[in-house]
């Protein structure tokens, strides 16, 4: 009876390990495939394993040998665990001899992983230094991240027609084969810039000047992601670099340097022109505006914002996104025409800007009706005590819908 | 009902909870202090549970250490609850009082646990306290030690703060003397008498801690208030110098010296600007609106010269405006200094923003500010 009831006891626990085995391989099973299956992702703008410039390249000539050596290690690891868990499991036998220390086994299994890790280190310096080599850089750009958009300001350079100071958001347009320095800092709190197409990540630090080299081999659009939490839209804090043919920067150059042109006078853009005077100069600049009687327009951001600053909208309609890239202005026919073209239309289709008929209307109206509503920005005005009345973004102006018809008129024509 | 344990965590419960409805409903706006008063009183009811639930701990009867002896009079409680009215204090107060409460809370916990805990190890007292030295001290004796130099410190500071700067060195020169001899002589002499050697050490601490005390009631000395009220790393006054006692090479603090944006540099009359990351000098520089920006003036030019940014004008009332003008000291061939400039209108406001030299003609560099 005993004997029987032994067997029955052993029958079921082999069951149960069966039953064990199976719902692990089922486990292992499901993970793979979902890693599988994202590895087959064809939109991933992000993708950090396809380079589009000699600096990423340099990283990813460095991430895939590390990842393939420390997968292989990982592999071996997780084997002779899970092996020795259950080959020496407790299965009632008696506690075999103890034994302290083996040096030659202990010394083999330090030099082993010591070698790897020097080999590893080598290259990993070697590329370090290259990548912050900036003695060759052709042109430089100062970027300043705040919460949550970027700010990219061209200095003077006349060597690519720079003749006057150029800012813009939100896109960062650059010569393809170019070698372009960004010299990164904060407005506010600590921000990391990075496009995985084209370099690694650079903090963007306040009170710093952190340098980033990037390079696109070709025209195209190239997406990034504020990758350093930074409050409460850090999610929505994206950025894209647009690649240019040499020429093609020229023309964008030259667009970006045209003077203010106001609208026709009796046009509903002229309208948009007044009410933009009367609320949105509060923060947003337009550079050559000026008042009836001839005087500047200044917008005052220092004096509304915490950052003490807000994307200036000059020639707005020659970006694809606002909102800190978090919006298309392009609605999404002609925006899978500029992003699905190849490089050499490219730069005629990026260029051609945002018209009529490619605004993307919705958001852009969405933003001018709610801006917190559609992008979170703690601009609850009853929760500014600590910050001295200033927002963090852009609130909610309590535009009518006849002001937002004006303005949407005006944007249009910041070509 | 209680156990002993349970006991404590129940009162400082019970007094969270009358600490948090108090701040509720008489003081508190902030989110926070209510967060870490409702903390206090969850941590607190659960540990009461937890000990209720296991009698302190003690699985049964037989499972209770074999002690005979009655636990000693400890004074770690009251420290206990001194350190949670300091932190319930620093809640409404300053939160450095809240973060002393923290710390006395934390080791009059860790103490008076290890020492019930060590109490009822065995029956045998002596060896009870042998166990408690020999997992505390050596925590207490370095942590002690830490806070007794440190106050030491402190108190000699107050005193080099007070008195004159050469009467100050001489000062720390005779300390560190006297220090040095006394170390030299408890060495050679290692027989010498116990009660000697603290009375020694005694003297001393309490002799510095009382200086220190009377440096404190002096005040800082006048050449340093002087300073301070000018401004000693960011001294933007033009024109002829007030103060003789100002830092010359302000450059000495680490945030300065990493943070430089561009170098101004005044070489043999000629002014030129190094940006960070650009390898040519330039006559232009761009920075950002509304974003302190650090630049460093460095005189290579034989005399003393300073840098004058000038950044346009601004409103002071309604239809008057003044000038925004920036100034380093006038500084000796050799020196440098930082001027952090922080303008909050892009250049197109008005008339161009510039770096200039007094007494140099035809040397500026533009500032733009996009």
């Amino acid at each position: 009876m005993r004997h029987q009831n032994t067997t029955e006891r052993t029958a079921t626990g082999i069951n149960r390990l069966a039953g064990m085995h199976r719902r692990v391989i089922g486990v292992v099973a499901g993970l793979a495939t979902t890693m599988f299956l994202a590895s087959c992702a064809t939109n991933a703008p992000q993708d950090t394993w396809k380079p589009k410039g000699p600096n990423a390249q340099k990283i990813d000539n460095l991430q895939k040998p590390v990842f393939a050596i420390a997968g292989i290690i990982g592999v071996i690891v997780t084997v002779v665990v899970i092996t020795a868990v259950i080959k020496f499991r407790d299965k009632g036998q008696p506690m075999p001899r103890q034994s302290h220390g083996n040096p030659a086994l202990e010394i083999t299994l330090t030099i082993i992983p010591a070698l790897i890790l020097t080999i590893v280190g080598v290259f990993t310096v070697r590329t370090v230094f290259d990548l912050a080599k900036t003695s060759d850089t052709e042109m430089i750009i100062n970027v300043t991240g705040q919460q949550w958009w970027w700010e990219y300001d061209y200095p003077v350079q006349n060597e690519f027609g720079i003749t006057q100071p150029i800012i813009t958001s939100g896109q960062l347009v650059i010569p393809a084969g170019t070698k372009v320095l960004l010299r990164e800092t904060s407005r506010d709190v600590i921000h990391s810039y990075w496009i995985p197409a084209l370099n690694g990540k650079r903090d963007a630090v306040p009170g710093r000047v952190q340098l980033n080299r990037i390079e696109a081999d070709k025209p195209g659009i190239y997406a990034g992601q504020c990758t350093e939490f930074c409050g409460l839209s850090h999610a929505n804090m994206r950025m894209e670099a647009v690649a240019l043919s040499k020429a093609d920067f020229a023309k964008w150059v030259a667009n970006q340097l045209k003077t203010y042109t106001p609208p026709a006078e009796n046009t509903l853009a002229k309208e948009g022109e007044a009410v933009f005077m009367n609320q949105c100069t509060r923060c947003h600049q337009v550079n050559g505006m000026k008042r009836a009687d001839g005087t500047p327009v200044i917008a005052a951001p220092d004096e509304n914002l915490v950052s003490g600053a807000a994307p200036n909208l000059s020639h707005l309609m020659s970006r694809n996104t606002f909102a800190g890239a978090t919006f298309d202005l392009l609605n999404t026919t002609c925006r899978k025409d500029v992003w699905g073209a190849d490089s050499e239309s490219f730069g005629a289709k990026y260029l051609s800007g945002v018209s009529e008929s490619c605004l993307n209307q919705t958001d852009l109206r969405g933003w001018l009706r709610n801006a917190p509503g559609m992008k979170p920005m703690y601009s609850n005005p009853a929760l500014l005590a600590s910050t001295g009345g200033k927002y963090r973004g852009m609130p909610n102006l309590g535009l009518t819908e006849s002001d937002i018809e004006k303005l949407v008129a005006y944007l249009l024509t910041l070509k | 009902m209680f156990s002993t344990g349970s006991k404590y965590f129940f009162g400082v419960s019970f007094l969270g909870a009358v600490s948090f409805g108090i701040y509720m409903f008489l003081i508190g706006e902030s989110a926070i202090g209510a967060t870490a008063l409702f903390g206090l009183v969850a941590a607190s009811g659960l540990l009461t549970a937890l000990l209720l639930s296991t009698r302190d701990g003690a699985k049964d009867e037989d499972g209770v250490a074999a002690t005979t002896a009655a636990p000693t009079g400890s004074i770690w409680p009251l420290i206990a609850a001194v350190g949670t009215t300091l932190v319930l204090v620093g809640t409404i107060t300053t939160p450095v009082v809240t973060l002393f409460g923290i710390v006395v809370l934390l080791a009059a916990l860790i103490e008076w646990t290890v020492l019930s805990w060590s109490e009822r190890a065995s029956s045998d007292v002596a060896y009870n306290t042998a166990l408690r030295k020999r997992l505390l001290n050596p925590i207490e004796f370095p942590v002690l030690a830490a806070v007794g130099l440190g106050v030491v410190i402190f108190s000699f500071s107050r005193v080099t703060l007070a008195v004159n700067k050469s009467v100050g060195a001489t000062a720390f020169i005779l300390l560190g003397a006297l220090v040095l001899a006394a170390g030299v002589l408890f060495s050679i002499r290692p027989n010498l008498k116990r009660g000697l050697v603290i009375g020694i050490c005694v003297v001393g601490a309490v002799g510095i801690v009382a200086a220190g005390i009377t440096g404190m009631g002096l005040g800082v000395r006048e050449e340093l208030v002087l300073a301070k009220e000018e401004g000693h790393y960011v001294h933007q006054q033009c024109g002829a110098e007030k103060s003789e006692f100002f830092d010359k090479r302000p450059l000495g603090g680490v945030s300065a010296t990493a943070s430089v944006d561009t170098h101004i540099d005044l070489i043999d009359g000629k002014l030129v600007a190094m940006v960070q990351g650009v390898t040519k000098g330039q006559n232009t520089i761009t920075i950002s609106r509304s974003n302190p920006t650090n630049i460093v003036f460095r005189n290579n030019s034989n005399g003393e010269y300073r840098l004058v940014a000038s950044l346009g004008s601004k409103m002071v009332t309604a239809g008057v405006s003044e000038d925004v003008v920036q100034c380093t000291q006038l500084i000796p061939q050799g020196s440098e200094q930082l001027l952090t400039l922080k303008v909050p209108k892009p250049s197109v406001a008005g008339k161009p923003y510039t770096l200039t030299v007094p007494g140099l003609t035809g040397q500026s560099i533009e500032v733009i500010v996009p």
